[in-house]
C-alpha cells in the first residue's frame, strides 16, 4: 500500500503570517533606504543645493523598488512564459542592471550607471513592441483575451519607468545651476505619466479578476487622484497644492506596500495556498507588482521636494 | 504485430504521488488501484477467454498490467453503467454470454479455443465479430458489433486506461488537484508534465 | 474521510459543508407528517434552483436526492473510474434506431444533480427558439415570453458568477458577464484558429467556473477534470451555489432518498411523496410537490404515480407524459496537430462557434453550437472504440497522440418527435420500481444537421491545421419528456410549470423543454427553474397554489 501524506491544511494563519511578513520585509527594505532629512518649513524654502539632495536620494529610491519590482515581476512572468525566446531575458535582465545602477550610487563609474539606465529605458520602451507583437501573433489579435492573457502591453513600462527614475535621480545629483522648479515639473510630468500608465495597466487585470474585492478599486483611484494632485501642484505650484499632492503621492506609496500583503492573501486564498506556490506564485496576484507604485510615488515625492524648494 | 508506443520514456506519472498534483482521495484511490483483489465472478472456463480478449484489445507485450481480474471485481460488485440496450442482456449476462459466443465462434472457425489463437487470429476474428460476421449459433439474438464494441471492448479499454502507466504511457498528466497547470498555450508545458522526447515530437507516429 | 458515496450525511439537524473536508453546516429538519409546503424532487439544474428559490421566500421546503452529499475537495478524486460514482448508472433500458446512450453520457446523481459533473458551458438559447414554431418554423413555441427568460439568465449567470466573454459575438445585447472569459487553452485556441481561418465568428466560451476568488470558492486551476467532478470548489455548479443557499434558508435536504411514488388524493391533488431511504419505504407529507428528476425520472415516476384519479399516471390525462424526449446531436470531428495541445489542461470546452445557431442560412431546421474538446483518456479511448471499433496496438498507438489531438463538437438541434420517448418497462429494479424503457431515433431533419456540421467541422479543423481526421458520432443531454404547453392537450405543464391536471404539481427541471435549442441546456433549465418558482411564490401568495 501507499503511504498516506498527512492531511496538509491550509491555514488561514499561515497565509496572513506569510503575507505581513512580506509587507514587513518590503517596508523594512524602504525604512532602511530612507534617511532623516529636514523637511522645509513653510515660508522659508531651502536653498536649493540641499533640496536637491533629498530630491535625488528620493529618486533614487523610487527607480530602485521601481527596478526591483520589474525584475521579479518580469522574471517570474517570463518563468511562466517559459523564456522560450531569448529577448525575454532582456527585460529582467535590464531591469537587475537599474537596480544595481540606482543601489551602487557611488560605487559604479557614472558612464556605466547612466548607460545601464538608459538601456534600461530602451529595453523598457523596446518590450512594449515585443508584447503588442505578441498579441497579434495569437488568434484574435486585439481582443480582451489576448490584453487580459498575451503578454501584457503595460508591463514593460515599469522596467523603463525605472530606468527613467534612475537617469532623474542622477541628473539631479549633478550639480548644475539650474532652475530647479524646472526639473521638479519634468520629474512630476514623467510621474503623472508613470502612475497613469501604471494605474491603467492594473485597471486592465483588476478587470480580469473582475473587481471580485472592492478594495481592488483602491488602486485604480487612490493614483490618479495623486497624478491629478501632483499635476496641478507642478502646473502652478502652492504650499497648499504642494501639500495636497505631497499626501497623496505618500498615500500611493503607502498603498503600493499594502497592495503587496493583498497580493499574498490573494495566493493563499488561491487552490493549495502556499503550498501549491509552484502554480499560484504564478497565476495569483503578483505579489511583486504593487511596490511599483511606491516607486513612481517616491519620484514624484522627489519632484514635490524641488518645487517646494522653489516656492 | 507492431512495437508499443514510447513517446515520454522519463515520464512517470506516479513520480508525482508525493507531489501537491495528488490529494488523499486519488492517493488512495489510485493506490487500491494498484492492488488487484482476488477473483469472484468468472469460472475457469470464461476467464481463459476474457484473458485472451484482453491481451487482444489491449496487447502488453512490454507489461503485463492486470486487466480482467478488475472486470470480474466489477461484475462481482454488479457495477453497470447506466444504459442497458434493449437487444442485450443485463450486465453479468451479457458478459457470461458474450464471452461464451467469441470462445464458441473461436472453436468453430478454427477449431481451438480462442486464448489458444494466435495474436493475429484472434485480431481477425473480433474484426470479423465487429463486422457481424459470426455463424455460433450461441450469438442467438446477440447483436455481435454492439456485444464487442459496447460490452467487452468498451470496458477492457476503460480498465486499461484507468491504469496510471497508461497515463504515462500517452503523457497524460494525471491526476492534478490541488495543483492544476499554469501553461496552457499551445507546446507549452509545466515542469510537472511529461516531456515528450524530441524523435517524436515533430511525427504523428507513435 | 473517503466516501462511497452510499453514507447518509444529511440528518441530525446538519448537513456537508461543500466547502471544507470534513465539516457541517446547521439544516432545519422536518417531521414526515408535517405537512410542509412543498417537496421537490432531484436537487440538480431544475430542483436545486426552485429549492432555494422557494425556501428564500419563506416556505418549508424539503428536497429530495436519490444521490450522495459530496464535499468535492475530499470525495472527489483526479480519477475517472472512481467518479462514475456520481453518475445514475441503474440500469435504464434503452432502444430505438439510435438508443442513447445513458449514465455518464447524460444523468448525474447526487446532490446537485448532473451539474456537479457538467462541462459548465453556460449558453443562451437565441431568443428566437423560444417561438421556434411560429417565427422559425419547427418545432414548438414555448409558452413563455423571452424577455421573461432573459431577466432570468441574467439572475443564474449572477448567482453562478459565470466567467464569459466581454462581448459576446452573437444575439441580442447582453449585459457583462459577472466573471471574465478565461486564458483559453491550447485546444480553444485551435478552434479560434480554424474560425478565423474560414472567416467565422468565434468567442471564449462562457462557463462556470471563476477565473477569479469568490467566496470560499478559489479560481480555477485548469485541472481539466471538470466532467467528473471539480474537487476545487471553482465550478460553480448547484451543489456549492443552490444548494447552501438553500439550506441557508431553512431547506431540508434528504440526501440518499429516492421517491418512488407520489401521493395523491380522491381529489387529484398530491398529498405526499413515498420515499426509499436507509433501508425502508418513508412516507412525507407535502401541499404541494415540484418534481425535477430530468427528462427520464421525472417521467418515470410520473407513471409510476397512477392512482385512481389518475389512472394512466400522475399528470398523464392526455398520454402525453414521457413523449417528446430529446437528445442534442453530438457528433464530432478530431485531428492531430503539429503543435503539443495536451487538452487535458482547462476546462473542456472554453471557445465556442454558435455561427450556425444565427446564421439561417441552412437546408435544415434548427442550429447547432461546437466547441473545443479535451476528453480525458478513457474517454477519448471509449470513443473511439465505439466509434471507429479500433483496439489492439492500433488503439495504443492512436492513444499516444491523446496530446496532439484537437476536435470539434457540436450540440446539434434535435426535432422533438413523439416516438421519441419515456416508457415504463414491465422489468423492476432494486427497489421494485419499474425500470424505464426509452426510444431514440435520429430524424431526417437531425441527419442533416448533423452531416452539415460534419463537413463544416471537418474543413475547419483542415484550415486549423488538424491532420487524420475522423469524425464520431454521439448524442448529449436530455430534454423534454414532460413539456410545457398552451394548454392540456398541448403540453403536461402549463408555461408556470404547473400540472394541467394536477393543481399543486408542478415541474421544473429540463423535461419541460419544448424545444432542445442548439446549446448546452442547463442554463436555461436554471433559468427556466427560477422563473417558474417565481410564478409558484406569486400563485401561493396570492392564495392560488
Ligand atoms: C457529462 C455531462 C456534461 C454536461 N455538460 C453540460 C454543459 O457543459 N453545459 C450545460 O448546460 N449542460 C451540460 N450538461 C447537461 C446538464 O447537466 C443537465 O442538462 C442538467 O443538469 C439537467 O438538469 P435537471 O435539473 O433537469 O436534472 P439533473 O441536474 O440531472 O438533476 C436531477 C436530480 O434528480 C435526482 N432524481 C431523479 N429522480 C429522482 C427520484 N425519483 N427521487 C429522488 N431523486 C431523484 C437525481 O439524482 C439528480 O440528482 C452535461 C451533462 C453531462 C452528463
Ligand atoms: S479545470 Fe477548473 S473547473 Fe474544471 S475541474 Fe479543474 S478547477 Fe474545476
Amino acid at each position: 500500500m501507499t503511504s498516506f501524506a498527512p492531511p496538509r491544511e491550509r491555514s488561514p494563519l499561515a497565509g496572513a503570517a506569510t503575507a505581513l511578513a512580506l509587507a514587513g520585509l518590503v517596508g523594512a527594505g524602504l525604512w532602511a533606504a530612507r534617511r532623516p532629512q529636514p523637511r522645509p518649513q513653510p515660508g522659508s524654502a531651502l536653498p536649493v543645493e540641499t533640496a536637491r539632495q533629498p530630491a535625488a536620494r528620493r529618486a533614487r529610491q523610487g527607480g530602485m523598488l521601481l527596478a526591483a519590482s520589474a525584475a521579479i515581476d518580469g522574471a517570474t512572468e517570463h518563468y511562466r512564459g517559459g523564456f522560450h525566446r531569448w529577448e525575454m531575458y532582456l527585460g529582467p535582465a535590464a531591469s537587475i542592471g537599474a537596480l544595481a545602477a540606482s543601489a551602487m550610487q557611488a560605487a559604479m563609474p557614472r558612464p556605466l550607471r547612466e548607460g545601464l539606465l538608459l538601456t534600461a529605458a530602451g529595453v523598457g520602451l523596446a518590450g512594449h513592441a515585443f508584447h503588442a507583437r505578441n498579441i497579434l501573433d495569437r488568434p484574435g489579435g486585439v481582443c480582451w483575451s489576448n490584453l487580459f492573457y498575451a503578454a501584457p502591453i503595460g508591463a514593460p513600462g515599469s522596467v523603463a519607468l525605472a530606468g527613467l527614475a534612475g537617469l532623474a535621480a542622477t541628473m539631479l545629483e549633478r550639480r548644475e545651476p539650474e532652475m530647479p522648479h524646472r526639473r521638479g515639473r519634468w520629474i512630476a510630468i514623467g510621474t503623472v505619466a508613470g502612475l497613469l500608465g501604471t494605474t491603467a495597466e492594473v485597471a486592465l487585470l483588476h478587470f480580469r479578476g473582475a473587481y471580485h474585492n472592492p478594495a481592488m478599486y483602491i488602486p485604480v483611484t487612490l493614483p490618479p487622484i495623486a497624478a491629478l494632485t501632483l499635476g496641478a501642484a507642478a502646473a502652478r505650484p502652492s504650499p497648499t497644492r504642494l501639500r495636497l499632492a505631497h499626501r497623496m503621492l505618500g498615500a500611493t506609496a503607502m498603498m503600493g506596500l499594502v497592495g503587496t500583503a493583498f497580493h499574498a492573501w490573494g495566493v493563499h486564498r488561491n487552490m493549495g495556498g502556499w503550498r501549491n506556490w509552484q502554480q499560484n506564485l504564478l497565476v495569483a496576484p503578483p505579489l511583486p507588482a504593487p511596490p511599483g507604485f511606491t516607486g513612481v510615488a517616491l519620484v514624484g515625492l522627489a519632484a514635490i521636494d524641488l518645487l517646494e524648494a522653489s516656492e | 504485430m507492431t512495437s508499443p508506443p514510447r513517446r515520454y520514456p522519463d515520464y512517470d506519472v506516479l513520480d508525482k504521488r508525493d507531489s501537491p498534483s495528488w490529494d488523499d482521495i486519488t492517493r488512495h484511490v489510485v493506490a487500491g488501484r494498484l492492488n488487484p483483489p482476488e477473483r469472484q465472478f468468472f469460472d475457469d472456463a470464461l476467464w481463459d477467454v476474457l484473458i485472451a480478449l484482453c491481451d487482444t484489445i489491449m496487447p502488453q507485450p512490454d507489461r503485463d498490467r492486470p486487466i480482467a481480474i478488475w472486470i470480474d471485481a466489477a461484475l462481482a460488485q454488479n457495477r453497470t453503467t447506466g444504459t442497458r440496450y434493449d437487444n442485450l442482456p443485463p450486465m453479468r449476462e451479457a458478459w457470461k454470454r458474450g464471452l461464451a459466443a467469441l470462445e464458441a465462434e473461436a472453436r468453430l472457425c478454427h477449431g481451438r479455443p480462442f486464448h489458444d489463437l494466435a495474436q493475429d487470429a484472434r485480431e481477425a476474428l473480433l474484426k470479423a465479430i465487429d463486422r457481424e460476421e459470426v455463424a455460433a449459433p450461441e450469438w442467438n439474438d446477440l447483436p455481435p458489433r454492439r456485444m464487442f464494441r459496447e460490452v467487452l471492448a468498451n470496458e477492457i479499454v476503460r480498465v486499461y486506461y484507468s491504469h496510471p502507466d497508461a497515463w504515462s504511457e500517452i503523457g497524460f498528466g494525471g491526476p492534478a488537484s490541488p495543483r492544476g497547470y499554469v501553461r496552457l498555450g499551445p507546446n507549452r508545458r509545466d515542469p510537472w508534465e511529461a516531456e515528450e522526447s524530441a524523435a517524436t515530437r515533430r511525427s504523428a507516429e507513435p | 474521510m473517503i466516501s462511497q458515496g452510499s453514507e447518509i450525511r444529511a440528518k441530525d439537524g446538519r448537513a456537508p459543508d461543500v466547502f471544507s473536508r470534513d465539516g457541517w453546516v446547521a439544516m432545519r429538519q422536518y417531521r414526515e407528517a408535517e405537512e410542509v409546503d412543498v417537496a421537490v424532487i432531484g436537487t440538480g439544474a431544475g430542483g436545486g434552483v426552485v429549492a432555494a428559490k422557494l425556501a428564500e421566500a419563506g416556505l418549508s421546503v424539503v428536497a429530495f436526492d436519490a444521490g450522495a452529499f459530496y464535499r468535492p475537495l475530499a470525495d472527489f478524486a483526479s480519477d475517472e473510474r472512481e467518479q462514475d460514482k456520481l453518475y445514475w448508472t441503474d440500469d435504464r433500458i434503452s432502444g430505438g434506431d439510435d438508443a442513447i446512450e445513458m449514465g455518464s453520457n447524460n444523468s448525474g446523481r447526487a446532490i446537485g444533480g448532473s451539474t456537479v459533473h457538467f462541462q459548465m458551458v453556460a449558453l443562451r438559447f437565441r431568443p428566437e427558439w423560444f417561438q421556434a414554431r411560429s417565427r422559425l418554423g419547427y418545432g414548438r413555441d414555448w409558452p413563455v415570453d423571452w424577455r421573461e427568460m432573459w431577466r432570468c439568465y441574467d439572475e443564474v449567470e449572477d448567482a453562478l458568477k459565470i466567467a464569459g466573454p466581454v462581448t459576446y459575438p452573437w444575439g441580442p445585447k447582453r449585459g457583462r458577464y459577472p466573471y471574465r472569459q478565461h486564458e483559453l487553452n491550447a485546444s480553444a485556441q485551435v478552434l479560434a484558429r480554424g474560425a478565423e481561418a474560414m472567416g467565422v465568428d468565434w468567442s471564449p466560451c462562457p462557463i462556470s467556473t471563476v477565473s477569479a476568488p469568490r467566496g470560499k470558492s478559489p479560481p480555477c486551476v485548469y485541472r481539466g477534470f471538470c466532467k467528473i467532478g471539480c474537487s476545487t470548489n471553482a465550478k460553480q455548479s448547484i451543489l456549492n451555489t443552490y444548494i447552501p443557499r438553500a439550506l441557508a434558508a431553512g431547506a431540508e435536504v434528504r440526501d440518499l432518498a429516492m421517491v418512488g411514488r407520489i401521493e395523491t388524493g380522491s381529489d387529484g391533488r398530491a398529498t405526499g411523496v413515498h420515499y426509499h431511504r436507509d433501508g425502508e419505504w418513508r412516507f412525507q407529507k407535502a401541499r404541494r410537490v415540484v418534481v425535477a428528476g430530468y427528462s427520464i425520472e421525472t417521467p418515470r415516476l410520473l407513471l409510476n404515480s397512477s392512482s385512481p384519479s389518475h389512472p394512466q399516471g400522475l399528470a398523464n390525462a392526455e398520454g402525453l407524459v414521457g413523449t417528446e424526449l430529446m437528445v442534442h446531436s453530438n457528433h464530432a470531428v478530431w485531428g492531430v496537430m503539429e503543435d503539443e495541445i495536451r487538452w487535458y489542461k482547462g476546462p473542456p470546452s472554453m471557445a465556442v462557434c454558435e455561427h450556425w445557431n444565427y446564421d439561417d442560412d441552412k437546408d435544415f431546421h434548427g442550429g447547432y453550437a461546437f466547441m473545443s474538446q479535451g476528453p480525458l483518456p478513457t474517454d477519448f479511448a471509449t470513443s473511439m472504440v465505439k466509434n471507429l471499433g479500433v483496439f489492439g496496438m492500433e488503439l495504443r498507438r492512436r492513444m499516444a497522440l491523446y496530446n496532439h489531438m484537437a476536435g470539434l463538437k457540436i450540440v446539434g438541434e434535435v426535432m422533438p418527435t413523439p416516438a421519441n420517448r419515456v416508457e415504463l418497462s414491465e422489468e423492476t429494479d432494486a427497489l421494485g420500481l419499474p425500470l424505464p424503457r426509452i426510444t431514440f431515433r435520429f430524424g431526417e431533419n437531425d441527419r442533416k444537421l448533423s452531416d452539415h456540421a460534419l463537413r463544416f467541422m471537418r474543413t475547419m479543423h483542415e484550415a486549423a491545421g488538424a491532420r487524420d481526421i475522423f469524425e464520431t458520432a454521439g448524442s448529449a443531454h436530455l430534454m423534454g419528456g414532460c413539456r410545457m404547453g398552451f394548454s392540456a392537450a398541448d403540453g403536461v405543464v402549463d408555461g408556470a410549470g404547473r400540472a394541467f391536471s394536477c393543481p399543486n404539481l408542478w415541474i421544473a427541471d429540463g423535461s419541460v423543454m419544448p424545444t432542445g435549442g442548439g446549446v448546452n441546456p442547463s442554463i436555461t433549465i436554471m433559468a427556466n427553474a427560477t422563473r417558474i418558482a417565481g410564478h409558484m411564490i406569486g400563485a401561493i401568495a396570492r392564495g392560488e397554489g
